[in-house]
């Protein structure tokens, strides 16, 4: 809410600098006059919603600034893209769907389109899904048949099925890019639109189940995948490093006792790999006084909270091994989540900053005696509680 | 004449901002007149503080944080009350940012 000061003066300053820049914007080959207008009403819009200035004075000041015509087209043309981009949210939602219906025809039609359309969106938006497991396929020599990532090496499943991968690879991020940007939008829904139609009659003339089934197949295949690269992922962590460990902590790395080991209770994890990193020290220190063999791994334990203990050479061969071996196995999991509470704080926040509470203003002077702090502000804009006010002059007094 | 750009993060200053983004993002306006608009803005913004208006407010409150950096002063204030001919507010935590007004008469 503003004020009636407040939104006459911010009125006035729309107006003064719409007419300021009308020059710039109509001579010189600039953007016209329309451009202006839209500029003008998409700005007082935006105010109004803001509830900075008033809807009704806005009117009239519209209208007194220029005879109504020319300022209410420009108000519809601004509605246009407004209620355009809510109205084409709907079908842009249906714009996930287009690729499985254009899916369908390439099975039956032929294989090479399928390069092109899967190629197609990689450099785009895919591209960071698909590398990585790409990557990690190559890196560590997966051996897994049925996920070759080469086009050459493609059979009509696999093509389907990195197909399906693909589509759920730009599919996922442009759910999230609609709804800050509709405006960018605005285009692309129209164009998608036509290729919407397409795909639909081609995929009522082809078997529209089909894609649905290829989806949730490849879909849970993609998760497979996914799995078996992560667990390949650790095995290959594991390998190395089992070289040079111990054999008890051979025992450890087979891949069900690891994935035992995320499930089970601290408890039970301390018994399998001993002390590395749930044992807690005290228990360590009275073990260590009874055998030799658990003193070095109570040696671990502190080398594992804090490395300052050096431990016998034959145990810091081994030692390295797990440690990173579990570290890696919380990270994996731990960054995710971490992530996901960064990214909803980063949301917070910035709510917390747009109801934050600010004086944008100019100061004259600012003395201090002791903790007391005085300041005379001039042209200030306070936004305080929700509401804009205006001040020419300002006195504060704080204690520090 | 110069200007702060410091008005651009107030209310009118940040629906203009996001006016200009969308309709340069749009292509429909070029990034060299957005930014003539937002001088422009700053300029009109300034001028209107000085002529259209006249209220004074009183500021009292906790100084929780004060910093005095590149002529620009910034207070976080506690339990601040703002008091003006028409209204009193109070706020729990207020972010006042002021540049020096002497850079403007230069």
């Amino acid at each position: 809410m503003a004020s009636s000061t407040t939104s006459n003066v911010y009125i006035h300053v729309i107006e003064d600098v719409i007419n300021k820049v009308r020059d710039e914007f109509v001579n010189n080959g600039g953007p016209g006059e329309t451009i202006l207008n839209e500029l003008q009403a998409l700005w007082e819009m935006k105010m109004v919603q803001a509830e900075a200035i008033f809807p009704t004075t806005e009117r009239n000041s519209a209208a007194k600034a220029t005879p109504g015509g020319p300022i209410t087209t420009p108000v519809h043309d601004l509605n246009m893209p407004y209620e355009g981009g809510e109205e084409y949210e709907t079908p842009t939602a249906d714009i996930l769907f287009p690729p499985t219906p254009l899916q369908t025809p390439l099975p039956g039609t032929a294989q090479t389109p399928l390069p092109g359309t899967v190629q197609t969106p990689l450099p785009g938006t895919a591209q960071t899904p698909l590398p990585g497991t790409a990557d990690s396929s190559s890196l560590y020599n997966i051996p897994t048949g049925g996920t070759p990532f080469t086009p050459s090496d493609y059979s009509p499943l696999n093509d389907t099925g990195v197909a399906a991968e693909v589509k759920t690879g730009p599919g996922r991020p442009s759910p999230f890019m609609q709804p800050p940007s509709p405006w960018l939008n605005q285009r692309p829904p129209l164009d998608v639109n036509v290729a919407y139609v397409e795909g639909r009659e081609e995929g009522d003339r082809g078997t529209s189940q089909q894609p649905m089934t290829q989806d949730f197949f490849m879909n849970s295949a993609g998760k497979r995948k996914r799995e078996d690269f992560a667990s390949q992922y650790h095995n290959g962590g594991y390998i190395p490093q089992q070289d040079g460990a111990a054999d008890t902590i051979y025992d450890n790395t087979g891949e069900g006792s690891k994935i035992q080991l995320e499930l089970v209770t601290p408890v039970q994890a301390a018994a399998y790999r001993i002390p590395q990193s749930d044992g807690p020290i005290p228990d360590a220190y009275d073990d260590a006084l009874s055998t030799p063999n658990i003193y070095y791994q109570g040696v671990v334990n502190e080398d594992y909270n804090i490395v300052n203990t050096p431990a016998p050479h034959d145990m810091q061969a081994a030692t390295p091994a797990p440690v990173p071996q579990n570290d890696d196995v919380d990270d994996d999991d731990e960054p995710l989540n971490e992530n996901d509470d960064d990214e909803l704080d980063d949301v917070d926040q910035g709510e917390d900053l747009n109801t934050a509470h600010l004086v944008l203003a100019q100061f004259d002077k600012v003395t201090r005696t002791k903790s007391r702090w005085k300041c005379t502000l001039k042209d200030g804009i306070m936004h305080i509680n929700n509401k804009d006010i205006l001040f020419n002059k300002a006195n504060g007094e704080f204690d520090f | 004449m110069a200007t702060f750009e410091l008005y651009r993060r107030s209310t009118i200053g940040m629906c203009l901002t996001e006016t200009l983004d969308e309709m340069v993002s749009n292509g429909i306006l070029s990034p060299e007149h957005a930014i003539q608009v937002l001088v422009q803005f700053d300029k009109s913004m300034t001028e209107a503080l000085e002529t259209q208006v006249k209220s004074k407010v009183t500021i009292k409150g906790h100084l929780h944080t004060y910093r005095f950096c590149d002529n620009v002063w910034t207070f976080i204030l506690q339990d601040a009350v703002f008091k003006s001919e028409e209204c009193q507010e109070t706020v729990n935590r207020v972010k006042i940012v002021a540049c020096d007004s002497k850079l403007l008469t230069q």
